[in-house]
């Protein structure tokens, strides 16, 4: 990836710059990074979406740029996070508060549990408002309601002071994003948000997502490790592997030359309607735990084209040759003719 | 909701019924003879005939059934076999007593246990956790006659500020207040212990659910996130072990009340035990089951105040 100006300013054109982003968790009396090294610049209006399995610190990264890692838990260290002009890495307790939900916001995957079960949505809406923008009580409802028309809950104003039980999963998640978009925030992070819900729910949120950004211009990390999802709503595409950036891409690019072993296999494993395949594709072998991550490659134990150095030494996130915005974390993109792919049986 | 409380009431109907016509029965099969308990063992042949006669022990069951029932309902629920006197006077005499004595402490109670238990739901592991606990499991722990005496020795006796003796006349609110001042702090003290230790642990399961992490990430600040967000439905396990408790706490009393020479329910329920009250028992028997009813209820209500997914159908 290409070097950027280490003085401490983001370039315009970012609304998002993350620089070598670790956060570590104590387990049984030592630290272990759950993400290490993570560097992106997210692009205004951009929506780059962070595609892993569970548990390869996808949540983690969006947590850590929150700053809502738990202090007693976790750790989070980065060389910068520059977010109009301020370096969130060293932001204060006071100042991440302010920029929560206000400039970044972000809607959560458990719609059922993420509202607060004893207070109405529209008190819920209109607190953000309040707080970051002082608004009287009678101001931020008015001005939560046009929220709340805005994500389409059906007569909103009727349902104002209802109640979270009182919606169903899709109209609760309508409630969780009007909430994070309360004070227009430059940036969404989206973790998983269409998971816990039904397929039809999932795509008229996934619609909602895509028509709020564009009336609002904002930039959105979308964090999901649903392929499909992803071709239909990110610009770039970042791939995560036990807590590193494996690949990061144009999403058409990614999808029409996956780089990294990692990636290809999860395309394969994509179930497809118009082939016929007896069994669906798995990616052999597991993620290794954060308290016993290999020296070199983590993905070598799983990697049908792994060489002995893989697993000696670790190869650094570089673009390739004939696509310099196409970075990846592996000795192939140095080949000139990549060799087809092979299947190794599980 | 009143329609919901006046089914309450009404459900409350066969529930007393019950307990009413449990307490007839096992009256009638302790064994003893009713007239020979009142009248004593000297009594002659002729008295205790008589004595039978006037209770009409002599009845058929179900006639007797029958008038105890009539006789409760309208108000006449005898006399006592000690004093003599109507035994609703009596429980009505004492009632004011607990009351106060139950609500002044469930005050102080969740006054001081539960922003205790959040204080150490917050600090969890630290120093003033440890102490919060250490001194919650001292408070549940040590015996209220105890605590009682250690009071009345300090605040009575060495520094003089409340009466030794807390019985009392009723006369005037100030008067009340003084009387009920250290009683109250004594059972107040173990309400304390038990509010704290119940919103501490049901606080910390609060802060680790999603809505809170929602709070946080709306950039609140830790005062509403905790006092708005958290503490409300921290509140709905309290509430339930709280009633529980108040059940409970009515008729314990008793060693409070004895210490403090204070009246009450609970004495006088000791009271009517030791003497063999029996026709004073069945009125206790009735009352307290009243008191649990209401108490229930109250409980149910308060549901429905800190939690909008109860609903009252």
């Amino acid at each position: 990836m290409a070097r950027r100006p280490a003085n401490g300013q983001a370039p315009a054109q970012f609304a998002l710059d993350v620089r070598g982003l670790t956060t570590s968790f104590y387990v049984g009396g030592k630290w272990f990074p759950a993400v290490r090294d993570v560097s992106f610049a997210l692009k205004r209006h951009e929506t780059l979406a962070l595609v892993g399995e569970s548990g390869c610190g996808k949540s983690m990264t969006a947590m850590s740029i929150m700053g809502l890692v738990p202090k007693d838990a976790g750790r989070v260290k980065a060389e910068a996070i520059l977010f109009e002009g301020q370096d969130l890495a060293r932001a204060s307790e006071a100042k991440m508060r302010e920029v929560r939900g206000d400039g970044i916001s972000m809607v959560f995957q458990e719609p059922m549990t993420s509202l607060n079960p004893v207070l109405t949505i529209g008190f819920q809406v209109s607190e953000a408002l309040r707080h970051h923008r002082g608004l009287s009580r009678r101001d931020a409802a008015a001005r939560a309601l046009h929220i709340l028309d805005q994500v389409k809950i059906p007569s909103a104003k009727s349902r104002f002071n209802d109640y979270p039980h009182q919606f169903s999963g899709g109209m609760r998640q309508r409630v969780m994003i009007a909430m994070a978009l309360a004070c227009q925030p430059k940036i969404l992070l989206a973790d998983e948000p269409t998971t816990a819900l039904d397929v039809t729910i999932q795509a008229q949120i996934l619609e909602l997502l895509r028509e709020l950004k564009r009336e609002t211009g904002m930039a959105m990390i979308f964090i999901t490790h649903n392929l499909g999802v992803v071709a239909e709503l990110a610009d770039r595409v970042a791939v995560m592997y036990a807590g590193q950036i494996v690949e990061i891409a144009e999403v058409a690019e990614l999808f029409a030359r996956p780089t990294h072993p990692y990636t290809e296999a999860l395309l394969r494993s994509i179930p497809r309607s118009d082939r016929d395949t007896a069994e669906l594709y798995t990616i052999p072998g597991q993620v290794p735990p954060i308290t016993r991550m290999p020296p070199g490659c983590k993905f070598a134990d799983r990697c049908a084209y792994r060489l002995d150095r893989c697993q000696a030494e670790e190869q650094q996130l570089a673009p390739l040759a004939k696509a310099p915005a196409h970075a990846v974390r592996c000795w192939r993109r140095t080949e000139e003719t990549q060799p087809e792919m092979v299947v190794v049986d599980a | 909701m009143l329609a919901y409380v006046a089914r309450r009431l009404l459900l409350a109907v066969p529930t007393l019924l019950a307990v009413m016509t449990l307490v007839f029965v096992l009256v009638r099969i302790v064994p003893g003879d009713p007239a020979q308990t009142i009248l004593g063992d000297q009594a002659s042949q002729e008295a205790l005939m008589a004595m039978r006669e006037r209770l009409g022990l002599n009845r058929p069951l179900w006639e007797q059934y029958i008038d105890f029932l009539r006789d409760a309902l309208s108000g006449d629920w005898g006399n006592s076999m000690v004093t003599g006197h109507p035994i609703l006077q009596e429980i009505l005499n004492v009632l004011p007593y607990t009351i106060d004595l139950t609500v002044a402490s469930l005050i102080i109670g969740a006054l001081f246990g539960i922003p205790l238990g959040v204080w150490s739901a917050l600090h969890r592991n630290r120093l003033v956790d440890y102490v919060t606990r250490v001194g919650s499991l001292l408070g549940l722990s040590f015996p209220a006659f105890v605590s009682a005496i250690l009071l009345l020795l300090v605040f009575s006796i060495e520094l003089n500020w409340f009466p030794v003796i807390s019985a009392g006349d009723r006369s005037s609110v100030g008067e009340v207040l003084e009387n009920l001042a250290l009683p109250a702090i004594n059972l107040g003290l173990i309400m304390t212990a038990y509010i704290t230790r119940v919103t501490r642990s049901s606080m910390l399961n609060v802060l680790g659910e999603d809505y809170i992490r929602t709070a946080h990430a709306k950039g609140l600040p830790n005062r509403a996130v905790i006092w708005i967000h958290a503490l409300r439905n921290a509140l709905i396990p309290v509430v339930t072990v709280v009633g529980l408790y108040l059940g409970i706490l009515i008729g314990n009393s008793v060693l409070t009340e004895i210490v403090f020479n204070r009246p009450g329910l609970g004495k006088l329920i000791v009271g009517a035990l030791s003497q063999r009250d029996y026709t004073m028992l069945q009125g206790l028997m009735v009352i307290y089951t009243f008191i649990i009813i209401i108490v229930n209820l109250l409980t149910d209500l308060t549901y429905g105040l800190i939690d909008p997914r109860v609903k009252y159908s």
